[in-house]
């Protein structure tokens, strides 16, 4: 990105240089290595964004899928396909914007390096696409984050001392204290001035209108302050409910460990019983007459998180209505036209 | 293995130390300035003086320290007592220096930094005249990264009459800090 000079179309049409893939760093010394090969790379807010650029999107047509997939990790407000990003052949670049930065924080986690329809992902944030007015509400958020964050210490200093693991860290703690973290007073600088700007996305790339999910829960970006960092063992801060999830079974000693196929049995079991139940409730519930075999239920996905599982419930509940409700309407206008099913039914036979 | 979290950050600060690999000083430095992204590892990293750390990395000749470096202090500097901290130990200059850096990310983190380390009262520090100036022509790059964060920085962070002062200045000299090159 040639910040002087060219003046021209600046970074939205050309391929920006943070895009780039580093390679992964194959020299860390072994206390140092994650879990997956990483590039070494620093991530401030600057880097971060609510837009996400994917790459190595196959060019099948599978838009819909692509964001049927990233709308499992939180609302979209927008998608676009980028017609004029440079890209590898055969694929295609689409650019996603969520609503709130932590649910692109995810998806980015989730869905990058991941294969869809046969091709690797490669998903990044895309803060060029920023209008100044977003760029300075992500500053502010992180603003407030942090200040929610530091004032919060007192309470978790609490429930670390009551915790079985008392450390040294205590001694720092006090001295980070109670202070409200942001003495910054914003009336002292004039707001008045501020311009929203909002730009307009390049030309070539055909926006569609904004998809209509159920909002993501704003607690995630709070509870879950895990940045893709490793968290080493002690620190963890995680919300009241899974506090008391996590200690009950630690009273117990030796309970809490697991073996993985007692796990996979449990959850299968589950996976059955709701099955189960969800097609009594579908047999109880139709009057409708029945074609055919019912359709097999949406896989449940766990996220190995609450807040994203019930973002992801919140949708599904929110797609099965959207679609009942056009079933229904598109059943009701042929009205009279009765006889189709009747045929049909006729033919299964 | 099993290390506490000060513990962990106490080997990497002591490995960035005694190592002799620029290599090894490059990955440590950024795990470092990545964990200073997490309020939970603020204490511990100024237990560990690692925001000087930061600060004297500013100084250096590689532009990867410098850039991992100031993404560390941009990580860490909301925090009331790393504030302070940066603001007491006269870590404001070198962090405007690095303005002039050809890097793009270093120039991005040192004016986000500067704008979280203004304060009512660090203000004369954090937006003197040549900064302010310099943010005009950061709001005209082509970069829209870069001209977003500027245009924060004069709208929210500067008053009407800086700006105005500003474009005065710049009318009557061309020189001044060079925009990064890619």
């Amino acid at each position: 990105m040639a910040a002087g000079g060219s003046g021209g179309g600046g970074a939205l049409g050309e391929a920006c240089r943070h895009h780039r893939q580093l390679a992964a760093c194959g020299s860390r010394a072994k206390y140092r290595e994650g879990r997956r090969p990483r590039a070494v790379k620093v991530y401030t807010i600057n880097l971060e964004s609510r837009y996400l650029l994917i790459q190595g999107v196959p060019a099948l047509g599978v838009m819909k899928e692509l964001v049927e997939q990233f709308a499992l990790y939180g609302a979209i407000e927008e998608y676009h396909a980028l017609d004029e990003y440079p890209s590898e052949p055969f694929t295609e670049v689409y650019l996603i914007k969520f609503q709130n930065l932590q649910c692109a924080r995810v998806a980015k986690k989730k869905m990058d390096e991941r294969s869809f329809f046969g091709s690797l992902l490669h998903v990044c944030y895309a803060p060029e696409f920023e209008t100044v007015q977003e760029t300075r509400e992500k500053l502010q958020d992180r603003r407030k984050y942090i200040a929610k964050a530091t004032n919060q210490r007192d309470c978790l200093l609490w429930k670390k001392i009551e915790g079985p693991r008392k450390t040294s860290s205590d001694c720092h703690y006090s001295t980070s204290g109670s202070y409200a973290a942001s003495h910054w007073d914003p009336s002292c600088f004039p707001h008045s001035h501020r311009v929203s700007q909002n730009a307009e996305y390049p030309s070539g790339s055909h926006s569609q209108s904004p998809l209509a999910f159920p909002q993501c829960d704003n607690h995630s970006a709070e509870t879950s302050g895990n940045f893709g960092q490793r968290t080493p063992p002690g620190g963890c801060a995680p919300p009241v409910a899974l506090i008391q999830q996590r200690t009950v079974p630690a009273d117990n000693g030796a309970d809490r460990f697991m073996p993985r196929t007692t796990h996979l049995q449990e959850r299968k079991r589950k996976r059955e019983e709701g099955n189960k139940s969800a097609l009594a409730g579908a047999n109880v519930d139709s009057t409708d007459i029945m074609i055919g075999p019912q359709l097999p239920e949406i896989p449940k996905v766990d996220m190995d998180d609450d807040s994203l599982n019930t973002s992801a419930t919140l949708i599904r509940n929110k797609l099965k209505e959207v679609a009942e409700s056009v079933s229904c309407t598109s059943v009701e206008k042929p009205g009279s036209s009765a006889a189709k099913p009747l045929v049909k039914q006729r033919r299964r036979i | 293995m099993e290390l506490g979290r000060l513990e962990y950050l106490q080997a990497l600060v002591t490995e960035f130390q005694v190592t002799d690999s620029a290599e090894a000083k490059e990955q440590v430095l950024a795990n470092l300035a990545n964990f200073a992204y997490d309020p939970k590892n603020y204490g511990y990293l100024r237990q560990l003086q690692v925001p000087d750390l930061f600060l004297d990395m500013l100084s250096e000749d590689n532009e990867t320290l410098v850039e991992f470096a100031m993404g560390g202090l941009c990580n860490l500097c909301l925090d009331k007592s790393n504030k302070d901290y940066i603001l007491e130990a006269s870590g404001v200059e070198p962090i405007i220096n690095c303005l002039s850096s050809s890097n793009e990310e270093t120039v991005m983190s040192a004016v986000t930094t500067l704008m979280y380390l203004t304060t009512p009262q660090s203000c004369q520090q954090t937006t003197p005249l040549p900064v302010v100036e310099c943010m005009l022509r950061f709001s005209l790059s082509a970069s829209r990264r870069l001209s977003n964060l500027a245009t924060v920085f004069l709208e929210d962070y500067c008053t009407p009459l800086q700006v105005e002062e500003a474009k005065n200045l710049s009318k009557h000299t061309a020189v001044g800090i060079p925009l990064p090159k890619d």
